[in-house]
């Protein structure tokens, strides 16, 4: 190796060293100030190294705050969200892509214009809609609007269209219908995908704060992330304890990415056109 | 009758890709569909199969009208170009699957995956994924999935397409053995007319639509009904010159070749008045080396050891192939002078039909 090649390595060492340490350190920082007593977060003498191992901010969260409650609406809403979604949008997309019926390209334009609009847009209508059907503070409330994703509608269409005709002609000679068709042959061929749109889903919905924020005002009924905001009170901000709120909060979603890494980052490069 | 087609047509919108097709198969006989790509074989094998609606006439296998059965109910199984296996199901399970939507017991499932897997020599590979399995075995799996639903019929389309040489041979014997051993009627259809010749009871041959002729293998070498069957059955392919009648006269007709300055006969009851624009039709294994012929210059020679096809070119500029046996001389380049006999001659109008 020559020195200069050496040099470079060196040079890109520290460069990389120096990205991961800026996309640690606010996780590291969120960390120790969550061991830190409140006044110490505070105080002048807090500095970026640890100096205090004080569960007094994780004791308090989980005696006097709801969070086994958040714990268990975030668990359930996402699950439930999760589920619906993939197996409506995998039937969805399986008519869509292999049943011929009127209005087929017309159903499939209204799932593509739909993915245009962007949510926020319409968190009003959907409030007043909720309210009118009294689901606010329940969690078919929370549930419902986050129901409609369009991009797993296309993803799943792109990948039925890929599987060869001679497959489904096969199942037809066989005997077999469209349930058959869809669970035992187009679900199995992509396993693959579907784990992966099931992990970004369950991510979206457990990450969701605006929609949960506005139709939960209980706070048994509220999700990890609205959760978050309830440990302020009248007397101001407590960082320690929001910060393990917030670890808290996040550690499940980051347990579920470390087991299915492989299957998210094949997601990922779907979403972005590079199919490999 | 195992199958009958009655006036049989598909279009697709205002193109017509099946035209009033009639043939029947008896039961037991393994036919082969064979025909340009685009002729409309496969879309016929697919409407016997309930794939393709039918657009006109009736479909009937072992009697009974199946034109408007759906294809499950037809008792027909098919083998695809791309074998169609499920990835995700191991050898065993591909096989099984029609029996299990049919909820046949599992003693009874069992039994018949390894009677088909015996059938197929298959029996090591049960429980492998098909992506573990060389592409004649996949194929195997394939024709294994069709033998354990006891089909009345079973469809080919292509099976062997995807195959290589070598492998073609040998899949091309186990289908023909295959077919001995189980003895249900088998439709195949191909492009390669080898394929064609080599496994056919009874040959359909198809052009834009239309049977052109149906027959036994060596009924359509010998004795095709029009230009195209003539051209399309024989490899290397008969060789067609233009010509005109000149003299008719006790079953002989004497043709001069356009062009060569020489006459050929043949023999042929056909009424045709002198002076008829024709083509003969000669397969390249009937013109023999003799003196006074007409003459070839030889391009290029393939010498195969048992036989040889020597490439030759014509006065008139037209390419030619005549087919030697058991000769050793190299004739690359050189003029050669050609006949055939009258027997061999075969005489076509210039439309392409068959002059007799």
């Amino acid at each position: 190796m020559t020195s200069l090649r050496k040099f470079e390595n060196g040079v890109l060492t520290i460069g990389t060293f120096a990205a991961a340490a800026l996309w640690i350190f606010p996780l590291y920082w969120a960390f120790i100030t969550s061991m830190r007593s409140e006044d110490r977060v505070v105080s002048k003498e807090a500095g970026v190294l640890p100096d205090e191992f004080n569960p007094a901010a994780y004791i308090d969260i989980l005696w006097n705050t709801n969070l086994v409650s958040w714990y268990i609406n975030s668990i359930g809403t996402a699950v439930i969200i999760t589920f619906t979604v993939i197996v409506s949008g995998m039937m969805c997309a399986y008519a869509i892509s292999q049943m011929r019926f009127p209005g087929r390209r017309i159903l499939y334009g209204v799932v593509l214009a739909s993915f245009m609009v962007p949510s926020q847009a319409l968190v009003v209508t959907q409030f007043i809609l909720m309210n009118d059907m009294g689901l606010i503070n329940t969690w078919a409330g929370i549930i419902l609007p986050q129901l409609i994703v369009p991009v797993v509608i296309i993803v799943y269409k792109q990948f039925f269209d890929a599987v060869p005709k001679e497959m489904r002609e096969a199942v037809v000679l066989d005997g077999g219908g469209d349930y058959t068709l869809l669970f035992k042959v187009y679900l199995p061929l992509n396993w693959g995908i579907t784990t992966a749109l099931g992990i970004i889903t369950f991510i979206m919905a457990w990450n969701q704060f605006l929609w949960p924020f506005l139709a939960v005002t209980t706070e048994d009924k509220m999700t990890i992330p609205v959760g978050i905001t309830q440990v302020n009170d009248a007397f101001g901000v407590f960082y320690a304890r929001l910060m393990s709120v917030a670890l808290l909060g996040a550690m499940p979603v980051a347990i579920a990415y470390l087991i299915f890494q492989k299957k998210v980052t094949e997601a990922v490069m779907i979403s972005s056109g590079v199919k490999g | 009758m195992g199958i009958t087609l009655r006036n049989v047509s598909k279009s697709f919108g205002a193109l017509g890709v099946v035209h009033d097709v009639s043939l029947d198969i008896p039961t037991g006989d393994f036919a082969v569909f064979v025909g340009p790509s685009g002729c409309g074989k496969s879309t016929l094998l697919r409407m016997i199969a309930g794939l393709e609606e039918t657009t006109a006439g009736s479909i009937s296998i072992e009697g009974r009208d199946v034109t408007e059965v759906e294809p499950a109910k037809r008792e027909v199984a098919m083998v695809f170009q791309s074998y169609a296996l499920y990835p995700h199901l191991t050898v065993f399970e591909n096989m099984a699957f029609s029996l299990r939507l049919k909820k046949t017991p599992k003693a009874q499932v069992n039994d018949m995956v390894q009677e088909a897997a015996r059938i197929l020599h298959l029996e090591e590979q049960l429980q492998k994924r098909p992506s573990e399995l060389s592409g004649g075995q996949r194929q195997r799996v394939a024709i294994g999935r069709a033998i354990v639903r006891k089909p009345k019929v079973f469809l080919f389309d292509e099976p062997l397409s995807n195959l290589d040489a070598e492998l073609r041979v040998q899949m091309r014997l186990e289908l023909a053995k295959l077919h001995r051993e189980i003895g249900a009627t088998m439709i195949y259809v191909t492009h390669d007319q080898v394929e064609a010749m080599t496994l056919a009871d009874r040959i359909f041959v198809l052009k834009k639509g239309v049977l052109q002729q149906a027959g036994k293998p060596l009924d359509l070498y010998d004795d095709p009904h029009n230009q195209f069957v003539g051209g399309f059955i024989g490899s290397p392919a008969m060789n067609f010159l233009p010509g005109r009648v000149v003299a008719r006269q006790g079953g002989m007709i004497r043709v001069a070749l356009d062009g060569l300055g020489t006459e050929l006969s043949a023999k042929s009851d056909a009424s045709v008045a002198e002076g008829t624009a024709i083509k003969i039709g000669i397969r390249p294994e009937h013109l023999v080396p003799t003196e006074g012929g007409f003459e070839a210059v030889v391009d290029m020679a393939e010498d195969l050891g048992g036989v040889s096809y020597l490439h030759a070119r014509l006065a008139t500029g037209k390419d030619i192939v005549v087919e030697l046996r058991g000769r050793r001389e190299n004739f690359d380049g050189r003029k050669i002078s050609l006949s055939a006999d009258a027997g061999e001659v075969l005489l076509f109008a210039e439309d392409g039909s068959r002059l007799r």
